[in-house]
């Protein structure tokens, strides 16, 4: 017990001192366009109360939902198939490991020359930050499957249907449910830059006016409500993970 | 003698390079541009006159106004006017650069005039900005009201997007309602538009930055206004100006065929003010930006948006 309350009081500390310093540099102030963290946090409370950030929000977590959504089915799918086949591994790795390695800000805005300024491009904003490393997670997980195991399986008798169907995607699962956690905040970047470097849209649009009437305090509360968001949704995830696969 | 003579020589060589290294940095929020051209002549001359104006061009108005509220850059240009209202240091506005010009422009296939743009959806350039404020403007004018209003940063990425038929109608600048005309000819109507005759283009910069350096800043001011006037005198002048002095040469072929046609069409529309807008600009300025909803102050006055000491002292110079 005396443990656990150890540790949400380092826990409780490290925010204080954050939001702390945050406060004593918005006062000094660093910058005329660096707000105080109660400011902030009176500003997030306003968009909060007058309905402003949900409605951004019911906006932003369309395209990252559908996005999401796409990459665990056909992201996991595509995994499998590399982990389980080495002409679908030969074909598409590279793709996934130049995906993974671009620098997808500059990329994105490329999107909208094929698919336009609406919903379609960002939802794919969102796959190209979120399907490299939801399909790389999969298909590592089914490749190092642990080979006693199969060795096991094979000589039972079982068959190939067998082996995939009770060892390795059981064994994969782990490793999958993490690349879903980590693809989904890479969901949440790619839906950020998206509504900033396409068109300001939901939380992207909460920035960028505010930004653009020089309120602040506003600008950093939509930022801030953004990465908490992202922040407890994957602490969320990870705690699933933990009671799911120990 | 001599001594003092000498002495003497070396305070004015010294007070001469002081004034040659005056610098003033100018935050741009946008690609330097064909429109840009006035202000590249401008800079250029302010150097001979020992006042070199450093253009940085930021991703966007928003964060080159972010850099003059900082004190990271002395120079900003844009209009804006919320932001102004807004933060707790002192920025005003010193001259006017040109006025608007925007070109609403629909797709003839769905859309013939104002009235078919009711309940439709159109696409302007940002939230609160001065394209958005014209079109409301003109759909309350016309009895209107539109079903939707995108936000699609860039004129060019507009009129590609209307090019594409993602975007019907939308709000276009100069240059890229001139490429939109080009690129499908017969495909896009211009609808009018009445006289809108508030900032497009305004500098500003930090109250205390003015007043500690109203020397330098007159000496910019002075060839902006300078350049205007002999661009109304002829709009081919800066043609010629941009190939004396080998300004933007990297300008693709494409491009470098729209330069006189831009002039000779901002001259026709009056854009560029020959006085640097010092008794209209505020003027209407507050009008149209009060209306647009950026100035929310109730009843606003010149002296809290406009500082207007260096330009009044520029035209007295160059009367």
């Amino acid at each position: 017990m005396t443990g656990t309350y150890g540790q949400r009081a380092w826990q409780l500390a490290s925010f204080v001192l954050f939001f702390g310093l945050w406060e004593l540099a918005g006062r000094w102030p660093v910058s005329a366009a660096f707000p105080p963290f109660s400011r902030t946090a009176v500003a997030l409370w306003q968009m909060i109360a007058d309905g402003s950030l949900l409605k951004a929000y019911l906006i932003t977590l369309q395209p990252l939902a559908l996005g999401i959504a796409l990459c665990a089915v056909a992201g996991i799918g595509f995994g499998i198939g590399m982990g389980l086949s080495r002409s679908v591994e030969w074909l598409s790795l590279p793709i996934f490991i130049i995906l993974q390695a671009a620098p997808m800000a500059a990329i994105i805005p490329l999107i909208t020359y094929i698919y336009g300024i609406g919903l379609t491009s960002k939802v794919l904003a969102v796959i190209m930050l979120a399907a490299p490393v939801i399909v790389m997670n999969s298909y590592k997980g089914i490749r190092n499957t642990h080979p006693s195991l199969l060795q096991m399986c094979r000589s039972f008798q079982g068959t190939r249907r067998q082996e995939i169907v009770k060892i390795v995607l059981p064994h994969a699962a782990g490793l999958i449910f993490t690349g879903l956690r980590l693809g989904l905040a890479m969901g949440f970047i790619g839906i950020v830059i998206a509504e900033l470097l396409i068109t300001p849209t939901g939380i992207g649009d909460l920035i960028t006016y505010n930004s653009s009437i020089a309120d602040y305090p506003k600008m950093f509360a939509a930022i801030a409500s953004i990465v908490a968001l992202a922040a407890i949704s994957l602490h969320l995830l990870e705690r699933l993970e933990r009671r799911w696969f120990p | 003698m001599r001594k003092l003579v000498s002495a003497l020589a070396v305070l004015a060589l010294s007070s001469g390079i002081a004034s040659a290294q005056t610098k003033i940095k100018y935050a741009l929020g946008d690609v330097i541009g064909i429109d840009d051209l006035p202000l590249l002549v401008a800079a250029e001359r302010a150097k001979k006159r020992g006042v070199e104006i450093e253009i940085t061009p930021f991703k966007n108005e928003d964060i080159a106004t972010q850099a003059v509220i900082n004190g990271q850059a002395d120079v900003g240009q844009g209009t804006p006017y919320a932001a102004i209202e807004n933060v707790n240091v002192p920025i005003r506005f010193f001259v006017q650069l040109w006025s608007l010009q925007f070109f609403p422009v629909v797709a003839n296939e769905h859309y013939k005039g104002w009235k078919d743009l009711d309940n439709q959806e159109i696409a302007v350039q940002g939230r609160g900005s001065g394209t958005e404020a014209i079109m409301l403007l003109m759909a309350k004018t016309h009895g209107i009201k539109y079903k939707s209003v995108s936000y699609v940063p860039g004129s060019q990425v507009r009129a590609l997007a209307m090019i594409k038929g993602n975007i019907r109608a939308s709000i276009l600048d100069n240059t890229n309602k001139n490429f939109l005309m080009r690129e499908a000819p017969g495909k896009f109507t211009i609808l009018p538009l009445g006289e809108v005759k508030a900032s497009d283009e305004s500098l500003f910069a930090r109250l205390d930055y003015l007043q500690k350096n109203q020397a330098a800043v007159q000496v910019f001011v002075e060839e902006l206004v300078r350049v205007n006037r002999e661009i109304n005198k002829n709009p081919m002048s800066i043609v010629e100006e941009r190939k004396k002095l080998g300004l933007l040469k990297d300008l693709p072929a494409k491009l470098e065929e729209d330069v006189p046609t831009y002039f000779k069409d901002a001259v026709a529309g009056g854009i560029f003010p020959n006085d640097g807008g010092v008794e209209s600009a505020p003027r209407n300025d507050l009008e149209f930006y009060a209306l647009s909803g950026s100035i929310k102050k109730q009843s606003p006055k010149v002296d809290d948006y406009w500082h207007l000491a260096p330009l009044k002292a520029a035209l007295s110079r160059l009367k």
